[in-house]
């Protein structure tokens, strides 16, 4: 279940990475609490709608989160069309196991979120040989990366540049760590949510958040992206 | 698992725990860094964290790096896909269904409809609309759609073209007009008393060119000052018009 998260008082030599601190702390908000917990019954009587046959209950499930899965997909992919592929084929399995959900075993949005997270690697791992090497020392640079020459160009003006540039040293990280930084920073999971999306111990989320932040970082660095 | 179970320390208290023996190290904060942004560390770490953040050349720009990472990661914006997406979805789970007709296909075509982008779109077309009317002869109180033909347009268009022009024109030579005025009162003031001066002196009293006996105008500055002071007058009447910029 979500937990309201307090922010506590920062000490005066802080106050640099203080006030960044409380800025990301901010735009890191979501609706928690009376909001959540009707998002969640609301996907319950979705699904049970959806079990004994009400199509009209499958497509709105579809509206409600076609779009959180397709930018889960593209984040992580950096390829629209990819994304696009993906999300079908996400929703697509959750069609098929939908009668395997329980949801005793968390909401339905963190066991879709899951299910893409899944089909996400299991793409990784079949494209792995088409791709530049995901390692930082043999990172390629933006132009002639494999990705972002395939972005179009209309993509690129849509994103922005900073957008554009945060995106390719998105993809250029490991798919273990990528995933870690999209589900935190980017859909704003919980720990809690990332472990059971993941199925790694607590630990192992926050040391993977922690160096994916820190990778990207000095990816950012190293394609001269510099603080605004 | 069997009688005895063993617990491993998190890296976080092992962190911690180091923190307690010695000063505090580059290790630890690069460790404890997502705890110390997500505001997870107790008083005393994050006093720890401050000073030696603070005063390290190696971690100080690296606590700058990874907030603003973190910080191009909340500005990235959400994506659409495209509109075809969740009909492609439908179609291949539920099935191809029947082509709806009638309000049913109004409806679901407005539900498919983004309100912010139709919004703004609604806007643009008011605004380009209101703008182009404003350049015919579109007349509101009595609308035709004889005044939307071509020819009317652009014999409006180009009537309001040379209107705007010949305003500016206007505007702008009185503008010049002021300017001399101006200049030459200041120039006036300056010099009070110069009876050598050559300027004639205009007196309230008098026709303009009569001066009190000292050397008489130049026919050439008495037409000046006659033209200045006409100009003058006419400005003065004009004054609250061409403050507005309009000719009446």
């Amino acid at each position: 279940m979500p937990s309201i998260r307090s922010v506590p008082a920062l000490p005066a030599t802080g106050e640099l990475f203080g006030c960044s601190f409380r800025s990301i702390l901010r735009q890191a908000e979501r609706p928690l609490g009376f909001e959540a917990n009707e998002a969640l019954e609301q996907d319950v009587q979705l699904v049970q709608q959806c079990l004994q046959g009400d199509g009209s209950a499958w497509e709105e499930l579809v509206r409600q989160h076609s779009r959180r899965v397709f930018n889960i997909c593209y984040r992580f992919t950096g390829n629209r069309t990819e994304a696009e592929d993906l999300t079908q084929d996400v929703f697509l399995r959750i069609y098929r196991t939908l009668a395997s959900y329980r949801s005793a075993h968390g909401g339905f949005a963190t066991w879709m979120t899951s299910v893409t997270r899944n089909l996400l690697i299991d793409h990784y791992r079949r494209t792995k040989r088409d791709r530049a090497t995901d390692s930082l020392d043999d990172a390629m640079p933006v132009v002639e990366n494999k990705e972002s020459s395939a972005k179009r160009p209309d993509e690129q003006a849509l994103l922005g540049e900073l957008s554009g540039q945060v995106q390719s040293a998105l993809t250029k990280l490991s798919p273990e760590l990528r995933e870690a930084v999209v589900l935190r920073d980017l859909q704003q999971l919980e720990y809690g949510e990332i472990q059971r999306v993941l199925a790694v111990p607590e630990g192992t989320v926050k040391s993977r958040i922690n160096r994916g932040r820190i990778e990207l970082a000095r990816i950012l660095q190293q394609m001269g992206v510099r603080p605004a | 698992m069997g009688q005895f179970e063993v617990f491993w320390p998190t890296t976080r208290e092992l962190g911690s725990f180091a923190g307690c023996l010695m000063n505090w190290t580059c290790e630890q904060t690069e460790l404890l860094l997502t705890d110390y942004l997500d505001g997870l560390l107790s008083a005393a770490e994050q006093h720890e964290f401050d000073a030696h953040v603070n005063s390290c050349p190696r971690c100080t720009p690296l606590v700058s790096s990874v907030t603003h990472a973190i910080s191009a990661l909340h500005a990235l914006p959400q994506i659409d896909p495209s509109p075809r997406l969740v009909y492609n979805i439908l179609d291949k789970t539920l099935g191809p269904r029947e082509t709806v007709t009638g309000w049913a296909a109004v409806r679901a075509w407005l539900r498919g409809i983004n309100p912010q982008r139709l919004a703004y779109g609604s806007v643009s077309l008011c605004a380009m609309f209101l703008t182009f009317a404003s350049f015919t002869s579109f007349s509101w109180k009595k609308p035709r759609v004889a005044d939307l033909a071509p020819a009317k347009v652009y014999q409006g268009a180009d009537r309001q073209a040379h209107l705007v022009y010949a305003r500016s024109t206007k505007f702008v030579s009185d503008l010049r007009v002021v300017y001399e005025i101006q200049s030459r009162l200041q120039r006036e003031d300056q010099l009070p008393n110069n009876q050598d001066s050559t300027t004639p002196q205009t007196s309230p009293d008098k026709n303009p060119g009569s001066t009190d006996g000292s050397a008489p105008a130049s026919p050439k500055q008495q037409n000046r000052a006659n033209d200045l002071a006409s100009r003058s007058l006419v400005l003065a009447a004009a004054c609250p018009v061409c403050s507005e910029g309009r000719i009446q």
